[in-house]
């Protein structure tokens, strides 16, 4: 019994030494707001490095780092470089909370940018408490159109049009194509905020599926049954319809259903359309889909084809990538990436010499609706609104993988996440890009 | 159980609860975060020692009962209206009673055959949150507990108020596991796992000893379990992947399986390991196959190490050295 | 009808692979009593060997070869070095049920992570050597490719031949024999330590094969096999842990149970059908559905 006590002394002194250890020394900083001095603006972004998502996503970091590297050897915004903190979540929400928290406590980012996932970043956003710190939470990388909601997420502000534009504007491509219009539809997608958000942007657009739309949870789609939904979905409908098949998924599910086509011989049973997310052509064509499969797959963007070097945005992102992201290959995800970082380069300008956390929200929500970006749709920003892009144009992928317009010429229509108004055809012409892609807010 | 060591346990309790007071007053928001995690990951390797280190069961299920709690913790919470603190002790009876079911269809498996099925609790379990709207499919439910109370002050910041709320949670139920492990139970818990055949010979009832084990585990699971969704702020599927698991078990036997006293050290381990790992790679760099894959090294390394060099704890190598 | 065809052809083709899986799971528990989770790592790290040969060589039968032996000697070693090492030193106390699982477990993460730092986390692919194409029956294509029947003939003759070392070699009957009780195997003269090593290298090559069968209809990462572990450790205990035949046909129950829930009622039901399915055979037969009469105690 003595020796028990003395044991459970010892222990418990062991692990209050231990927990002393933690015991960083550190005195709250007073000053202005963290993360910015006269030479530095560290900013951080949490993001899936393993597993399925990171399979597409992996580069953003990388290319948003790649633009900002070249930024600093231009100058920097107002002599300060940006230094980017990029974290690990594995797509798990507890670790993109514990991660996010550590940029704001540990790393001291003056903001977020370009925040990954939506299950992960929503909880993080709450629990690393960037509302109540006033952390900026630039340019999430999600199209859940829920964190356009000012009273939950003040610091947020959107990028990707929602995944509820994207289905409206999907329905209108049905509505608009003669061949597809009187076919059966169906769709295969995510069960989560991906695929919900979705369902819900059909039924805002009155479009009703032919059968109830299949929802698979994130990661657990097997070849074994994209097959046997395959070939349920043949044998339900007339051997004349060509009916369409809208897949709303990651880029790897997409693979698993495109590769289960080729298996049954289905590839031109159907009329493809590919959502934004998993009709990366690219990364299609890495996981062994064959270039005749996706060949005449509709697919959506808001930007100009990654693979068209023509474009001025374009070919200066790939000069960029070229120089300072050697290792990877220029994709759509690069430049979503540095067109994101470019966004935030010209915020942190617009915010002034003086930057505070507050300052770069207002100068956002004044003068980021004017914004030079590659986008081919207008963005939002605006005191009442923190959606980002609000529209997509649809393209038919060739066997390269390159996005080519229907008819030849790129028609973008925009719209909204909450009415059941139609989408409208847009007019807007992009500002042209700054010289040598450098930003000067002008 | 006599009265004298009750009284000292408990004075143990409170001092240590003192001392934590006192840090909690001294340290930065970082520290208390981190402090709440370690109390949340503590209470779960309590868990876990109870079940495999004092009964005998091996289970590398717990992210499972612990996903129990946590919905029930959000749920409650956001549609009942309850007041957290009640919300946290309904999902510790609710995961108690949830094992005990579990316990008594699975009371007759052992060794592998319980390990087995826990493991395919623990996949299955949270999946079936996608069938159920109530649960918020993969989204998940929030789970916000809201400011600390004003009486606190303005500078009561949510997550030393998480803090308290974590450490204290771990105290009184560690406190209490304690109590049990001293008392009869206890004694025959550890009859149960040193020698089942002899335990059964004296007239325990060894079925129903082994239901009580899981159900007083699946109930602490599930306090842990709604602590640990409490900090990252909601629930959903993916937040009890099978890695929470086996890190729990982890550190469970970086503690010593059967040692009840290291489990503050197994959750500081469990923090601390990932942080170290960053740093490190922050430190030196490298590829983005290594710089991703070095965490979990890290972890697996001196998981095995543990195994090898304390396969008791490193409380019982002390113990060893004093001999 | 159609879709009938198909759930059973998929089931078949997936059953095999787990049946491939939990082989190897019961080769180890029947050789050491240890629960081998380090096998997902182990049998990932064999087919990245065989996917480089395979990209080399230009063949994919040449990788395959290589990717099985190379299955067979990483058993074997981590037997020898790391699994007896461990035994050693862990003989008493109730962690002596323990240890041998989280050590696994831990070899697990080490494999996974040097798998990382070797091969990084893209997901890369596997071009299967037959057509994936599916065959014709009854004037439509069903999900059954030359290489589903491929999978199945290679499963097929790999059961035949680990059937025919087990019963009509000395090796199996040393096999069976330190399975069935080493004291007594080492009484008549049987080197228990190198047969249990035997067992490990087997169940090795077991895993690589599966994996070099599995990838191709899938991508190959450091994670590629995990939810294959898992349903080969649920087949495997459904069919009594202790019996090759019980393995196979417990994976094949599994893979049966799993296609038909997800085609017939529900997509999200694959874990929960695993689940289901084997709290159901454990509780009428808590040791499985083919284990030796006599309940094990261990």
């Amino acid at each position: 019994m003595i020796r028990n006590t003395r044991m459970k002394r010892l222990s418990i002194v062991s692990a209050l030494v231990a927990a002393g250890s933690m015991l960083v020394s550190s005195v709250p900083a007073l000053a202005a707001d963290p993360g910015v001095t006269a030479t530095e603006i560290k900013l951080g972004i949490t993001s899936p490095k393993t597993g399925t998502v990171a399979l597409s996503y992996g580069k953003l970091p990388r290319a948003m780092k790649a633009y900002f590297d070249y930024i600093n050897d231009n100058g920097g915004v107002y002599g300060r470089k940006i230094k980017l903190i990029s974290r690990d979540d594995k797509y798990l929400p507890q670790l993109a909370a514990t991660q996010t928290r550590n940029l704001v406590l540990s790393d001291k980012v003056f903001a977020i940018v370009g925040a990954l996932g939506t299950a992960t970043h929503s909880k993080a956003y709450v629990a690393a408490q960037l509302a109540k710190n006033n952390v900026p939470d630039l340019f999430v990388n999600t199209g859940f159109s829920g964190f356009d909601d000012k009273a939950k997420y003040p610091t947020t502000f959107l990028v990707l049009p929602s995944y509820a534009m994207e289905a409206k504007i999907i329905a209108k491509l049905i509505a608009d194509t003669p061949t597809m219009k009187p076919m059966p539809s169906f769709l295969i997608a995510q069960d989560d905020e991906f695929g919900k958000d979705g369902v819900k942007g059909f039924a805002l657009a009155g479009h009703k599926f032919t059968s109830n739309p299949t929802l698979y949870p994130q990661g657990s789609l097997t070849a074994a049954l994209a097959e046997s939904l395959l070939s349920g979905v043949n044998a339900a409908v007339p051997a004349a319809a060509k009916p369409v098949m809208v897949l709303m998924g990651t880029t790897d599910s997409t693979a698993l259903i495109l590769k289960a086509a080729e298996k049954l011989s289905l590839t031109s049973r159907f009329t493809w359309i590919a959502g934004s997310v998993g009709g990366d052509a690219n990364t299609l064509l890495a996981l062994g889909v064959k270039p005749a499969t996706i060949e005449g797959a509709y697919a959506a963007s808001f930007f100009p084809d990654a693979k068209d070097s023509t474009d001025a945005y374009v070919s200066q992102f790939m000069k960029i990538n070229e120089k300072y992201n050697k290792g990877d290959s220029f994709d759509n995800v690069v430049l979503q990436g540095m067109n994101s970082a470019m966004l935030t380069v010209q915020s942190l300008r617009a915010a002034g010499k003086n930057l505070t956390r507050a300052g770069l929200i207002k100068a956002i929500e004044s003068k980021g609706a004017g914004f030079a970006s590659a986008g081919l749709a207008p963005l939002n920003y605006s005191a009442t609104s923190r959606v980002g892009y609000n529209g997509y144009w649809f393209g038919q992928l060739n066997a390269k993988g390159e996005l080519k317009p229907v008819g030849g010429k790129v028609t973008l229509y925009t719209t909204d996440s909450t009415s059941t108004a139609a989408p409208v055809l847009s007019s807007f012409t992009r500002k042209p890009l700054p010289k040598n892609g450098i930003p000067t807010n002008q | 159980m006599n009265n004298t060591s009750v009284k000292k346990r408990s004075f143990i309790f409170l001092a240590i609860g003192w001392v934590l007071l006192l840090i909690g007053d001294r340290v930065d928001e970082l520290v208390l975060s981190q402090g709440a995690l370690v109390a949340t990951y503590a209470l779960a390797i309590a868990s876990i020692i109870l079940l495999t280190g004092y009964s005998g069961q091996l289970s590398l299920g717990h992210g499972a009962l612990m996903a129990v709690g946590a919905y029930v913790a959000a749920l409650t919470t956001n549609n009942l209206g309850l007041p957290p603190v009640i919300a946290l002790v309904l999902a510790t009876f609710t995961a108690g009673i949830f094992g005990l079911v579990l316990g008594f269809s699975v009371a007759r498996l052992s060794g592998p055959y319980l390990a087995g099925t826990t493991l395919a609790l623990a996949v299955s379990l949270p999946t079936i949150a996608n069938q159920f709207e109530i649960l918020g499919g993969e989204q998940g439910v929030a789970f916000d507990i809201g400011l600390p109370p004003a009486r606190f002050g303005e500078d009561f910041s949510l997550y030393k108020w998480f803090f308290w709320i974590c450490a204290l949670a771990a105290l009184i139920m560690i406190w209490f596991i304690s109590n049990i492990l001293a008392s009869r139970y206890g004694r025959t818990f550890r009859a149960l796992r040193d020698n089942p055949v002899a335990a059964s010979l004296a007239g325990i009832n060894t079925g129903r000893v082994k239901v009580l084990a899981f159900a007083l585990s699946s109930g602490v699971a599930g306090l842990a379990g709604g602590l640990l969704v409490m900090l990252i702020s909601g629930v959903s599927p993916s937040a009890f992947p099978l890695s929470l698991s086996f890190l729990l078990l982890t550190g469970a036997v970086v503690t010593g399986v059967y040692n009840l006293k290291g489990v503050m050290l197994g959750g500081l381990i469990l923090v601390a390991i990932p942080e170290i790992a960053e740093s490190v790679v922050s430190r030196i760099g490298g590829s983005e196959g290594f710089t991703v894959a070095l965490p979990g090294f890290l972890v697996s390394a001196l998981l095995i190490l543990a195994v090898v060099f304390t396969p008791n704890g490193p409380g019982h190598l002390l113990h060893k050295r004093k001999h | 009808m159609n879709q009938f065809i198909t759930a059973v052809l998929t089931s078949l083709s997936s059953g095999a692979i787990y049946a491939l899986m939990s082989i190897s799971l019961v080769l180890v528990w029947r050789s050491t009593r240890v629960v081998n989770f380090a096998q997902a790592g182990q049998a990932v790290f064999t087919t990245f060997i065989g996917y480089e040969v395979t990209i080399r060589t230009g063949s994919y039968w040449v990788g395959l070869f290589v990717a099985v032996i190379c299955g067979g000697l990483v058993g074997a070693i981590i037997d020898r070095f790391f699994m007896r090492p461990i035994f050693k030193r862990v003989k008493s106390g109730p962690i002596v049920m323990i240890a041998p699982v989280v050590a696994t477990l831990g070899l697990l993460g080490l494999i996974q992570s040097v798998i990382g730092f070797i091969w990084g986390f893209n997901y890369v692919s596997i071009e299967a050597p037959v057509s994936t194409q599916g065959y014709k029956l009854f004037g439509t294509v069903v999900a059954f490719s030359p290489f589903n029947l491929m999978v199945l003939i290679v499963v097929t003759i790999a059961m035949l031949l680990l059937t025919l070392l087990f019963q009509k070699t000395n090796i199996g009957l040393a096999l069976r024999a330190s399975a069935f009780s080493p004291e007594i195997a080492r009484l008549s003269g049987i080197k228990v330590d190198a047969v249990r090593t035997l067992g490990w290298a087997i169940a090795g090559a077991a895993g690589g094969l599966a994996g070099m069968l599995y990838v191709p209809g899938s991508y190959l990462h450091p994670n590629a096999m995990d939810v294959l572990l898992i349903f080969g450790f649920i087949a495997a205990v459904i069919g009594g842990l202790d019996s090759l035949f019980g393995a196979v046909a417990g994976a094949m129950v599994l893979g049966f149970a799993i296609n038909f829930a997800a085609s017939y009622v529900s997509y999200k039901l694959v874990f929960t059908t695993a689940f289901a399915l084997l709290i159901i055979v454990l509780l009428v037969k808590p040791n499985g559905l083919f284990s030796s009469s006599k309940g094990r105690k261990d």
